[in-house]
């Protein structure tokens, strides 16, 4: 925190301190230029975080110019214009909020399409904003616009708007090393991992895109009294191309970094541009590199100040996690009749199965049998065309990946899922504050300090949990499985689904693996589904074994039972049943 | 009355042929390589200024098209060679790239033409009566031109080697590779055939519109838009989309007015890309 307050404190003395050494004209050019940075400090953090990236956030920085001219219009000298400022951010963090999380919701994609969509609204949104004169005064825009009362001159205003970015700097600063900043790079890694901890990604999406959006507004209730003059350009697609372009050149993914992007190419754009036809080529150029080989963009060069991006901060004090409201029950499934197709073939072919009074349940079955397709279907990642599916009683007629998961259904998946680009410690964070999260928990930094005793004694078991500012992406695969195989357990689940948990594991590890498991099962008395076909495991584990084939039910029984079944045997060793 | 129908009849066709001509470039470079390129509408404006640079030299307008070919194709082989390839034909990532592209080839053509408008002269004057109307004999020419070469173009796809290893190539890389289709030359040469087109269609539509660096920005936005509609990857779609595209534009213009055909675009657009991202005939 104190280095927090140091760091962010700097920046606003830097800031308020530069009209002493650049004059007064360079001051009023620099007050454009940190507007500039402040909208490109949203598409930084929507692309550079979430990974979403705005192509059209000219039209929020324009929405919110429009609305502070008409704001400084009607109140006049009167001190509650200051209030235009915060009602235009807040307005148009809230409409793009509503507009993303429309888009957003009931679908888990990733691509361009979003950043599509956002490029169509603001061509719209520019072709509205000319033809509309009347409220826009078209291609000449609104001129005259009265600047705030109380500033005179262009210093004051560049006072305001220095405070301004220094305080939005450290917002986005805060933001990216709170939980929720952990939770947006998690959102950019792996969407599909988020969902299954039982996140609502639509929301966190939707969420990073209104903060851009804040941000934009900000810029563009500023902007007015600036430049007393608002025009439809700034919803023009160029100007939206040109804040993707700050943000990438500074450095998308460091808070600085597109600050720096909008206010350095800005700035020597201002100088060059007609002194040096050559200019714009260059930075056209620079883009592409960036874009090809230099993800950090200028902040490469600051390599050194790397705690101004998003640093690890020391880990917080540990305290105990609040305890998941649980019923202690395990959750019981039955699958009737399920039919499951994929264009022409046949995945589940009505498959009945139900869970029974058995803890551990084994499906087995040859390769193409449907045994992972089943739980894709029960967790909502592959559509169903037919049957009922009852998770715990009730019947589920399109399971939804979030709400199966905060059912209490915990899920590892066959190749091990884990956020490769953060920490160890960061992916089993997330994994705990999945269902424990309460109002704004996740803009309290402690959170990270959240630990539980089953979480504490994988730690134990598992020593390579301990190194937990290791990033993901370092670990062996064997080592990824047990990450993943603790993740799904600290959300307490009351029923845990595993797609061969020991594949590619030594045999110390999966001995290792099969310990805890047993233990897990007895502490959270839990049911488990486990999809194997190591028979070793099986006979280890299984109270009850299932076997699938082409999409049906074949047979269920003990280990004994099920290996002395002619159906069985006739699957496996082939021969006639 | 009716004179009046035929003509916008013939007018709808027009527009949606041509759509269709300046769309097809995109449609093998978005459509099967899955590379956005939103730097298309730019060889198309290269291959407007190879027509006029090719006429100003008092050269048969002819020619320019094999010119204009070149020039895109070459450009294409770079573009491949240093930006698509190292980033592994990702449909993110190109399309960031590709936009500074775009910029790129926008500022030079700016820096070496000028911000002016250059006009080109129609190679083929007169007109043609048809039903009693008079229709101007190039733009018939266009249409003609652009429905047998996107015919063409799909008998061969559906029917020559090179379009079957295409095809294996879009519908499992790394399986074609198996069984011995050079996959990186194959993409690269469809690639190069996707620029080279645009560079022709930037020959066929120079003589009817201001030809200025940034021309390729609205010739983008309808091609891409139209894409989006009917669907990447296949005939039906490219088909589709330029028409309900085109169709909606020509309409809307002659009724009511540019812009709202303009709006109704990207209306439409928005609804596609947010409810049916794949279009009306995507790849299967």
């Amino acid at each position: 925190m104190a280095s927090f307050l140091v760091r962010n404190g700097l920046i606003l003395v830097v800031l308020v301190l530069v009209p002493v050494f650049v004059g007064e004209f360079w001051a009023y050019q620099l007050g454009l230029y940190f507007l500039y940075a402040l909208a490109a400090m949203g598409v930084g953090l929507a692309w550079g975080q979430a990974g979403i990236l705005p192509l059209g956030q000219g039209m929020f920085v324009a929405l919110a110019a429009y609305l502070a001219a008409y704001g400084l219009l009607g109140f006049g000298s009167s001190p509650l214009a200051y209030l235009i400022i915060p009602a235009a951010c807040i307005a148009v963090a809230l409409f793009g909020f509503a507009f993303a999380v429309t888009i957003f919701r009931g679908r888990s994609e990733q691509g361009p399409s979003f950043s599509l969509i956002t490029l169509a609204l603001t061509l719209a949104a520019f072709q509205v904003a000319t033809t509309w004169s009347s409220v826009t005064g078209g291609f000449n825009g609104l001129r005259n616009i009265s600047g705030l009362p109380g500033l005179d001159g262009f210093l004051d205003l560049y006072y305001l708007i220095a405070v301004v970015l220094a305080l939005a700097i450290a917002a986005v600063d805060y933001l990216v090393r709170a939980p929720i900043g952990a939770l947006w790079r998690a959102v950019a890694d792996n969407e599909r991992r988020l969902a299954f901890l039982g996140y609502d990604v639509a929301a966190l999406k939707a969420a990073a895109f209104a903060v851009a959006c804040g941000l934009a507004g900000l810029a563009g209730a500023l902007y007015a009294p600036q430049q007393n003059l608002v025009t439809p350009d700034l919803a023009g697609f160029a100007f939206s191309g040109d804040l993707v372009i700050f943000a990438a050149a500074g450095g998308r993914t460091a808070v600085l970094g597109p600050a720096i992007g909008a206010i350095v190419v800005g700035a020597l754009s201002a100088e060059l541009r007609d002194r040096f036809p050559w200019w714009e080529i260059v930075i056209a150029l620079f883009f592409i590199v960036v874009v090809l080989r230099l993800p950090a963009g200028l902040m490469t060069l600051f390599a050194r100040l790397k705690r101004l991006s998003i640093a690890r901060s020391p880990a917080p004090r540990p305290s105990r996690a609040p305890d998941k409201p649980r019923i202690a029950a395990p959750l019981s499934v039955a699958f009737d009749e399920v039919r499951v197709r994929m264009g022409d073939v046949t995945i589940l072919d009505g498959l009945s199965v139900r869970t029974g009074d058995e803890a551990v349940l084994c499906v087995i079955g040859p390769n193409g049998a449907g045994k992972t397709s089943a739980l894709n279907v029960m967790t909502g990642a592959l559509p169903k065309r037919g049957g009922r599916i009852v998770i715990d009683g009730v019947d589920v007629p399109r399971p939804r990946p979030a709400a199966v998961a905060r059912s209490g259904v915990g899920r590892k998946f066959q190749t091990p899922s884990v956020f490769q680009k953060l920490t160890i410690d960061e992916n089993l964070a997330i994994a705990l504050w999945a269902g424990r999260w309460r109002g704004l928990d996740l803009l309290r930094p402690s959170l990270f300090g959240w630990t539980t005793p089953l979480l504490d004694e994988m730690r134990r078991r598992f020593g390579f949990l301990r190194s937990g500012a290791k990033p993901a992406s370092d670990l062996s695969h064997g080592e990824r499985q047990i990450l993943e195989l603790t993740m799904a357990l600290v959300t307490e689940p009351r029923l845990l689904l595993l797609d061969e948990p020991c594949a590619g594991l030594s045999h110390e590890e999966t001995a290792a693996v099969i310990d805890a498991i047993q233990w897990a099962r007895h502490e959270l008395n839990l049911r488990i589904i486990i999809i194997e076909h190591d028979m070793e495991l099986v006979r280890r584990l299984a109270d009850r074994v299932v076997v699938l084939h082409q999409g049906r039910f074949l047979a269920d029984g003990s280990v004994e039972e099920v290996q002395g079944n002619p159906d069985v045997r006739a699957v496996y060793v082939g021969g006639s049943r | 009355m009716e004179s009046l129908v035929v003509t916008q009849a013939i007018n709808v066709a027009y527009e949606v042929l041509i759509l269709a001509a300046l769309v097809l470039g995109l449609a093998v470079v978005m459509g099967l390589l899955n590379v956005l390129n939103i730097a298309h509408g730019e060889f198309v404006m290269l291959g407007s200024y190879t027509a006029y640079l090719v006429q100003k030299a008092g050269l048969p307008y002819l020619a320019a098209v094999p010119a204009a070919a070149v020039v895109c194709g070459a450009i294409g082989v770079v573009v491949e060679r240093f930006l698509i390839r190292p980033l592994r034909y990702d449909p993110f990532e190109t399309l960031l790239a590709t936009w500074g592209l775009g910029l790129l080839l926008r500022k030079l053509v700016e820096l070496g033409f000028g911000r002016g408008y250059r006009s080109v002269d129609i190679p083929i004057s007169g007109s043609i009566n048809i039903f009693g109307e008079a229709y101007p004999t190039y733009r018939l020419v266009l249409m003609v031109v652009s429905a047998v070469v996107l015919v063409a173009l799909f008998v061969w796809y559906l029917r020559a080697p090179t379009g079957a290893r295409i095809r294996a190539m879009v519908g499992n890389p790394v399986l074609a590779e198996a069984v011995g289709i050079r996959t990186r030359q194959l993409a690269r040469n469809t690639f190069v055939a996707g620029t080279a087109w645009a560079g022709v269609a930037g020959v066929m539509i120079a003589p009817l519109t201001p030809v200025e660096p940034f021309m390729g920005l609205t010739l983008i936005v309808n091609s891409f838009f139209a894409l989006v509609v009917g669907g990447m990857g296949t005939v039906t779609g490219l088909f589709a989309g330029s028409a309900i595209i085109g169709g909606l534009q020509s309409v809307l213009t002659a009724a009511v007015s540019p812009t709202t055909a303009y709006l109704a675009m990207l209306v439409l657009s928005i609804l596609f890309l947010w409810q049916r991202p794949r279009g009306l005939f995507p790849r299967p």
